[in-house]
């Protein structure tokens, strides 16, 4: 079961047109046929040829190549309380995917501006692999995580919380999320696998709100 | 679809709501959605035979935390 969240252009690098992305809030089985059909094997080949060249997940953008999708899906089904997931699609092809939490000990914020302020906590957000710098020679859509978090900011929003959104970052992702949506670096995380932790301010996302956006990702 | 509930709490609960409401920019709606999910959260873990902890700033003292 899915609903539609409205229409957002997606540029496409390889014609040089923009498109209509549709964001959903929910997901459906075809979603998870794309990630299984179309994702996978996409990773799992490019995995193949970083071995052999030595290369590893993050050199080739695939830090998140493993993660189950189907596994996050039923979770979302199972506690709807807790989690919501959203998904981009571009001519009816999953082109991203999103969960996140709406409530729980993840969901406290950090930033010295709100201080144990509930958020929005990302849990998983992925890109389907045609669309990777450094996964593909060249990258069909660009903007489609910016699209996802913005999608997260505009839920925070909508559940009270002043579009204060947080999320801990794989190491390849690090740079996007602090340099090409300008998300606050929290610094490591010791608890969390090490991993960094960022957060969007209730006063960066109502900037973002209200001026217009630049940047791709 | 949402529903609409009648609570009664005492002035002290109703002063501990409010100023958790003011300190966090909620509305009561939200704080008690929040709260709401925090519980289910917690008792979803103890459910499944987890066991949450709580620590004090410098990593010295754990105590485990019990959910009615």
């Amino acid at each position: 079961m899915k609903t539609n969240l409205g229409t957002v252009s997606i540029y496409n690098r390889v014609t040089g047109r923009d498109e209509d992305a549709v964001i959903y809030q929910g997901f459906d089985a075809q979603n998870l046929a794309h990630i299984e059909t179309r994702w996978r094997p996409m990773f799992e080949e490019r995995r193949v040829e970083a071995l052999r060249i030595g290369a590893s997940a993050s050199d080739i953008n695939a830090e998140d190549a493993r993660w189950e999708w189907g596994r996050k899906m039923l979770a979302a089904v199972r506690e709807p309380f807790l989690y919501e997931l959203f998904v981009l699609e571009v001519a009816a092809i999953t082109q991203a995917i999103m969960l996140v939490r709406k409530g729980g000990e993840k969901c406290f914020s950090r930033h010295e501006e709100h201080p144990r302020a509930p958020l929005i906590y990302v849990d998983f957000l992925s890109t389907a692999p045609w669309n990777r710098p450094r996964m593909v020679a060249q990258p069909v859509y660009t903007g489609c995580g910016r699209a996802l978090i913005s999608t997260a900011i505009s839920f925070s929003f909508e559940e009270e919380l002043r579009g204060r959104v947080g999320l801990h970052a794989l190491p390849g992702a690090e740079e996007f999320y602090r340099e090409k949506i300008g998300m606050t670096d929290l610094g490591v995380d010791e608890d969390y696998s090490g991993l960094r932790y960022f957060e969007v301010s209730a006063s960066f996302a109502a900037k973002m709100f209200t001026s217009p956006e630049g940047g791709e990702e | 679809m949402k529903r609409t509930m009648t609570l009664n709490l005492t002035d002290a609960e109703m002063d501990a709501l409010e100023a958790l409401c003011e300190e966090k920019g909620l509305s009561k709606t939200a704080l008690v959605r929040q709260a709401l999910r925090l519980y289910q959260s917690v008792d979803a873990r103890l459910a499944r035979g987890d066991k949450v902890f709580v620590e004090n700033a410098d990593k010295t003292e754990k105590a485990e935390l019990m959910v009615l």
